[in-house]
């Protein structure tokens, strides 16, 4: 994986530098700047949302509400069986929907995948069911790559017909949909 | 798990048998698609605000675990104690049609973290990076990471109490962005706004694809 040419390197304190005694107008650089490893700043701070719980629902919606202290019952990849590749490939905006054969048969035997099943009753994306059910997106990517192999969920195909592009009737469709908003 | 879980579980099994609610077939169906946008820009330059003005949801965050298999990607030496990290990414959800849901996704605060920034730009249809000109060095790093991607890009000026403090074509001169490439005044806070936005990102993104194939 290649980084990008510049802009990663430029330190914290340049960048307030920048802000306090020069001009506003500071061009983006095309050259990475020499820097020493041992001149990095600390990590950057993160954004406020980072530490804060994802946003509970709002009353009367289906949305999934996940008491705060979750995360903190089960250790994360428990749930995965300690794996974490998933044994199929998910986009994190992949659509994925409960089989209609997990409401015909008994229901799946654990917890984990009834609690998925419930949540994907519409169709869900894979970052929205890890942020639901207070999961790190690789654990999500497992336990419905399994769910999958086990036909307890539907993946959805994916948009892009053909290669990592979108296809231009699906830029479309994006188009007259905004449009109409 | 304790009896937290058990009680969900219980009402799951519940839920579960009464079957599902009356099948709607436009909407639920395998035949449901999605989209993907990506929206960058540097830390307050208002990406979870203009996701939040159009999104039918709250925004949400999702999180992905840093390990030490990827510390081969993300240096972590100046930091040896520290074998995992979380990186956080906000998300919004848009019904444009009964089979189309648009995601837009903001990339991660922390600029360091590309394995990410690969793994959201992979499928979008491009992205908006969003500039506040009173920190405009703050945005270099996603401008710079959608071009060395290919991404189709757009930059919406996010105008602060309603003001453009700096012409586009300043701005278009400090970023040193490519004429073809829309720079357009915003209001993170107004879905009219952010509506626009996301109609120029996607125009433009068809005529790159079809001067691409021409």
């Amino acid at each position: 994986m290649t980084k990008p040419s510049d802009g990663d390197d430029q330190s914290f304190a340049e960048v307030v530098n920048n802000l306090s005694s020069g001009p506003w107008f500071v061009g983006r650089r095309r050259k990475k700047l020499a820097t020493s490893p041992s001149a990095r700043p600390p990590a950057p701070v993160s954004e406020p949302s980072a530490s804060e719980p994802p946003a509970p629902a709002p009353a009367g919606s289906d949305e999934w509400t996940e008491p705060a202290t979750a995360s903190s019952v089960v250790r994360p990849y428990t749930w995965t069986g300690g794996r974490t590749s998933p044994v199929v490939d998910l986009a994190m905006e992949t659509l994925v929907s409960t089989a209609a054969s997990a409401f015909t048969t008994a229901p799946p035997a654990s917890a984990e995948h009834r609690a998925v099943a419930r949540l994907c009753r519409a169709p869900r994306s894979v970052a929205e069911v890890a942020a639901l059910l207070s999961l790190p997106l690789g654990v999500a990517r497992v336990l419905l790559a399994d769910m999958s192999e086990l036909g307890l969920v539907v993946v959805h195909r994916a948009a892009n017909g053909s290669g990592d592009l979108p296809d231009i009737a699906l830029m479309e469709r994006v188009l007259s949909g905004l449009r109409r908003l | 798990m304790g009896t937290q879980m058990g009680t969900q579980a219980g009402s799951l099994v519940a839920a579960v048998r009464s079957g599902p609610p009356a099948a709607r077939p436009s909407e639920g169906g395998p035949s449901v698609m999605s989209a993907k946008i990506v929206v960058g820009g540097g830390f307050g330059a208002g990406k979870t605000t203009f996701v939040g003005s159009v999104s039918e949801i709250a925004p949400l965050t999702t999180e992905a675990v840093l390990t030490d298999a990827s510390t081969s990607v993300d240096d972590l030496a100046a930091t040896p104690d520290k074998s995992t990290t979380t990186v956080a990414m906000d998300f919004g959800r848009l019904s444009l049609d009964a089979e189309l849901i648009l995601y837009l996704f903001g990339t991660p605060g922390q600029h360091r973290f590309w394995f990410m920034w690969d793994d959201l730009v992979r499928g979008a249809i491009g992205a908006v990076v969003l500039v506040d000109t009173r920190r405009l060095a703050d945005c270099f790093a996603a401008v710079d990471f959608f071009e060395d991607r290919g991404l189709p890009y757009v930059v919406g000026v996010n105008c602060f109490d309603g003001v453009l403090g700096h012409s586009v074509e300043d701005v278009r001169e400090a970023l040193a962005i490519e004429p073809a490439v829309p720079i357009i005044p915003c209001d993170a806070r107004e879905r009219g706004s952010t509506k626009n936005i996301l109609i120029a990102l996607v125009e433009h993104a068809m005529r790159r694809s079809v001067a691409a194939r021409a």
